[in-house]
């Protein structure tokens, strides 16, 4: 039985039939070609799947495509507006925070919501929140560092546009 | 190949270089950014569902038993099943073993381990295929097994292999002076015995592969795997192909830590098998549960260790015994055994020594490579009975270790002596320092309470390069592209470490004096020549000098030209910034794009390779003696612990590492690499365990219980130390980096736990339930 979907995902409107049992991570994966949000574990222990639904994280292994209907998904194929990528992905790339990747679009996802949340966070606080994503790279090191170092870049831009007003 | 373009004469030349345009730089990787907006892929990214067929795997549940019979029939009636395959089914040979021609690709006859793979399904969808995989039906006939390797050494009517008459599979060993001598020199002696356990390698990306059939009996493998060369070899062996009608892909990988060296080549061979026999595009994927089921772990040893030192604190003779549970299957077993043997006595002159190692078969999940290959776990043991013999001579560690590391002319275990790039007694000494080692030592010995801290230091030291004087070579081809471009084909594979994306072009750019945006590496493919494997932290290091000897090619080649076309000698040319000119008068210059037209119509070549074979010695498997490596690299690690006493619960606060690694290129990939191996160190120190049933069966194949390190978990790293102490035939010097930080964790974090606790810690993992137990056993002596 199949079921017809419409969402919105990064932007732009979706319909699409999926099966009541798909998982939001192969509905993204396999029919829609956004390969960004990865497998690892498949049980909710590792964060590299992670999404935006309406704004907040959830992990698409444990998401049933179904319950996006009516909904905004946002991948890390949809963060970059106009080409231009976000401080966290900046952050990521001047820290050397990528090694394999494959952790990569979960973190970023996760820094950028923190970051909306806390324009301030101190180390604990990042590592806190990050504890639900898996890197078996970077020691979470330069992971840690990209946080901080976007979270000033942020704080300085918008103090820039304050000014300015 | 014109005198001028020698490898030996080019490697000089360069390894002379001072200054330096990109090498030594944190020089940013060439992924980062497709890697940060989600657009890298990876072999799961190629999969298209539908256009496929998918792969699901039937895993053996018995540790033990004869096969008697397959029934599929049940699989085959499920809706879009293309078939069940199984081992009569292969073309080829049904034999991957890499060591000893132990190992079926799916078992034949028998099963050795639960988890062992007895049959493929394929099915367009891939639901019906996890549907029919369920449905076949394996009839056993159980056998007797065997699970403990001291119990596997002595019994013959349990035989893994009953072809080898003992669960002996391997035997290795070193021998120099005389150790009753050496022990009758001792004035104290200690003799312990060590146990390490298994460990996974959880790289976040499983094994998988897609194999593509192509016109003409050629396939296309897209594949996890860290040797593009030997997948190919492995995959022409089972499909009963030649290796020349088989090309491999290996893209960016999630990771690989040793793990994709042995079950890369085995998951490729499965795809392109079912390829082979349906004509079809065939996709695998392992899940979580079956990577780690199936895939070849981190060596579980038992460690028996007798040192000896007098007085004055120098070591006088070592008695080890290695034994290594190697498994169902041998695999890389004998290597990562041999490994261990020479690597014993740690990084230290010792005059006499007997080593013995055993690699012993038992009904269980087989070892494999993983970082450190062999070495984290004697270390550990080595370095475990230096601080035993520190505490009853009334030496400091550090003092005791500084007495005895190697320094340049001396002589290892095997009698090779080591005349230069021996930086370690350096890094040492340098280290003590940074973490204020002799007032922390002494402050934490008395530590009270519930909390305690305690330091600790771990020296290491890790032969470059293939063991024993196995043939290791290098190769690439650079290509100088007609628009002044510059492309690198090789077949060392970007799994995160960051050699080709990072050091490979920093080579590249450095000795052509090219700009280094303009060059691209195109790596992991049969493509490029073959250039080795990415494992043994030869990436950078030997990996690497086929880049560094085909970019001094095209140099010679651009200076003769350039000092043509400018009216000057070659050696006047230099080239850099986009141009090529005179070192005496920079205005008389030729942009970079104008000198490689002009070689393009003048008939110069603008492709290189740069073959290099490297010069070694010969073992003596019979006396225990010989040449072992070309070089060594060094590493020691200093950490600083805090025992829950109540709860058992150890939390590294702080890692202070040190490289005696030869030239770093890349000092932020360098750190990136030391950062993650020290993690992983101490997630396999202090939480990561597999727990097996009585039928040798994994019981924790997931994320939920096995258990690594979370942001939260991690230490503080801090900067490494560096000793640049040059290796003649690296690329500008370069040893070896990726394995390094890992190999000394286990014995810095223990001596650690040691020290704060006043124990001599001889047994991994150190969970709260052991550390608790640790504890009471402690105030169970005292009271
Ligand atoms: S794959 Fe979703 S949490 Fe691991
Ligand atoms: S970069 Fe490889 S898992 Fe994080």
């Amino acid at each position: 039985m199949k079921i017809p979907i419409h969402f919105i995902l990064n932007g732009e409107e979706v319909s699409v039939e999926v099966e009541p049992n798909e998982l939001l991570l192969n509905l993204l994966r396999e029919k829609l070609g956004l390969t960004g949000p990865k497998y690892v574990c498949g049980i909710g222990e590792c964060g590299a799947c992670t999404v935006l639904l309406d704004g907040e994280p959830v992990l698409s292994c444990l998401t049933l495509a179904v319950d996006v209907d009516g909904h905004e998904v946002t991948t890390i194929e949809g963060l970059a507006k106009d080409n231009e990528l976000t401080a966290v992905q900046k952050a990521f790339i001047e820290e050397a925070a990528v090694q394999c990747g494959y952790c990569t679009p979960g973190f970023i996802i996760m820094i950028d919501k923190l970051l909306k949340e806390n324009p301030n966070p101190t180390e604990e606080e990042i590592r806190e929140y990050i504890r639900g994503n898996l890197c078996r790279c970077t020691g979470y090191v330069n992971i840690v560092k990209a946080a901080l170092k976007a979270a000033e870049e942020l704080r300085k831009n918008t103090s820039l546009i304050k000014i300015k007003k | 190949m014109s005198s001028s373009e020698d490898p030996y004469a080019l490697m000089e030349k360069w390894l002379k270089a001072k200054e330096f345009l990109v090498v030594g730089k944190g020089v940013r990787r060439a992924d980062a950014l497709e890697k940060a907006m989600g657009q890298a892929r990876f072999v799961e990214d190629f999969y298209m569902p539908g256009h496929m067929l998918f792969i699901k795997q039937v895993l053996s549940t018995e540790p033990h038993a004869r096969i008697l019979g397959i029934d599929a029939s049940k699989a085959l009636e499920v809706p879009s099943v293309e078939g069940v395959f199984t081992a009569k089914d292969i073309p080829g040979e049904n034999q991957v073993g890499y060591a000893l021609p132990d190992q079926p690709l799916i078992a034949e006859g028998k099963v050795r381990f639960a988890g062992e793979l007895v049959a493929l399904v394929a099915a367009k969808d891939f639901d019906k295929a996890i549907e029919a995989a369920e449905k076949v039906k394996i009839m056993y006939d159980p056998l007797p097994y065997v699970l403990d390797p001291l119990e596997a050494m002595e019994r013959k009517d349990i035989l893994v292999h009953g072809e080898v008459g003992s669960n002996i599979a391997f035997r290795t060993k070193v021998r120099k002076g005389d150790i009753e001598e050496g022990f009758s020199k001792s004035d104290v002696i200690v003799e312990n015995e060590y146990r390490t356990h298994h460990q996974d390698h959880v790289y976040l990306e499983t094994e998988g592969a897609l194999a593509l059939p192509e016109l003409g009996d050629r396939l296309t493998v897209i594949s996890a795997g860290q040797y593009p060369h030997l997948v190919r070899a492995i995959v022409a062996r089972v499909v009963g192909l030649p290796e020349s009608n088989i090309k491999v892909i290996i893209p960016y990988m999630g990771g690989g830590f040793g793990g994709k060296d042995d079950e890369g080549p085995l998951v490729a061979a499965k795809a392109a098998l079912i390829a082979k026999l349906t004509g079809k595009p065939s996709f695998l994927m392992y899940t979580r549960d079956e990577s780690m089921l199936m895939h070849p772990k981190r060596e579980a040893t038992i460690i028996k260790y007798k040192s000896g030192a007098s007085r004055d604190g120098k070591l006088q003779a070592i008695e080890v015994k290695i034994i290594h549970d190697t498994g169902a299957y041998s695999n890389r077993g004998p290597f990562i055994l041999w490994r261990a043997t020479v690597h014993a006595s740690g990084p230290y002159r010792v005059p006499h020594a007997k080593v013995d190692g055993y690699c012993i078969y038992t009904n269980k999940v087989y070892q494999g490579s993983y970082r450190g290959f062999g070495n984290p776990s004697v270390q550990f043991a080595a370095e475990a009975q230096m601080d035993s013999l520190a505490r009853k001579l009334g030496i400091d560690p550090v003092e005791l270790r500084l007495k005895n590391l190697l320094r340049p002319g001396d002589l290892t275990i095997t009698g090779q002596q080591l005349n230069e790039s021996v930086g370690v007694a350096d890094a040492v000494a340098k280290l003590a320092k940074v973490s204020e080692w002799s007032s922390k030592i002494k402050a934490y010995s008395s530590s009270n309470g519930r909390y305690r801290r305690g330091i600790g230091i771990g020296v290491a030291w890790h032969g470059i390069s293939t063991s024993r004087g196995v043939p290791d070579w290098s190769n690439a081809l650079v290509k100088i592209e007609k628009d002044g471009s510059v492309s690198v084909h090789t077949g060392i594979v970007e799994m995160g470490q960051g050699s080709p994306v990072s050091s490979h072009r920093q080579i590249a750019s450095e000795i052509l004096g090219a700009p280094l945006d303009v060059v691209t590496v195109d790596f992991g493919t049969t493509d490029a020549p073959d250039t080795g494997a990415t494992h043994a932290s030869r990436g950078t290091s030997i990996g690497a000098i086929g880049v560094y000897v085909a970019a001094a090619k095209l140099r010679e080649r651009l200076n003769k030209l350039a000092s043509e076309l400018l009216g000057t000698s070659p050696d006047e040319i230099e080239i850099k910034d986009g141009k090529a000119y005179l070192r005496s008068n920079p205005e008389k210059y030729i942009s970079w794009k104008e000198l490689i037209k002009e070689a393009y119509s003048r008939g110069v070549e603008m492709s290189a390779t740069g073959y290099f074979f490297l010069p070694k010695g010969k073992f003596n498997d019979e006396a225990g003696q010989g040449y072992a490596y070309p070089a060594f690299s060094y590493v020691a690690m200093v950490a600083e612990v805090e025992v829950d006493t109540y709860t058992g619960k150890v939390r590294v606060l702080r890692i202070w590492p040190a490289l005696a690694a030869g030239r770093i290129i890349n000092p932020t990939q360098v750190e990136g690499q030391v950062e993650g191996a020290a993690v992983q160190g101490m997630g396999y120190v202090l939480m990561e365990q597999f727990v097996f049933d009585n039928k040798g069966r994994i019981l924790n194949p997931n994320l939920t219980d096995y258990v690594v390190p979370t942001a939260l978990d991690a230490p503080e790293i801090m900067r490494p130390v560096y000793v640049e102490d040059i290796f003649k035939y690296g690329p500008f010097g370069a040893k070896g980096v990726g394995e390094m930080a890992l190999i000394p964790a286990p014995a810095a974090i223990a001596n650690a736990v040691s020290n704060a606790l006043g124990v001599q810690v001889t047994k991994l993992p150190l969970t709260p339930e052991n550390v608790y137990f640790l504890i009471k056993e402690k105030m169970g002596k005292k009271a």
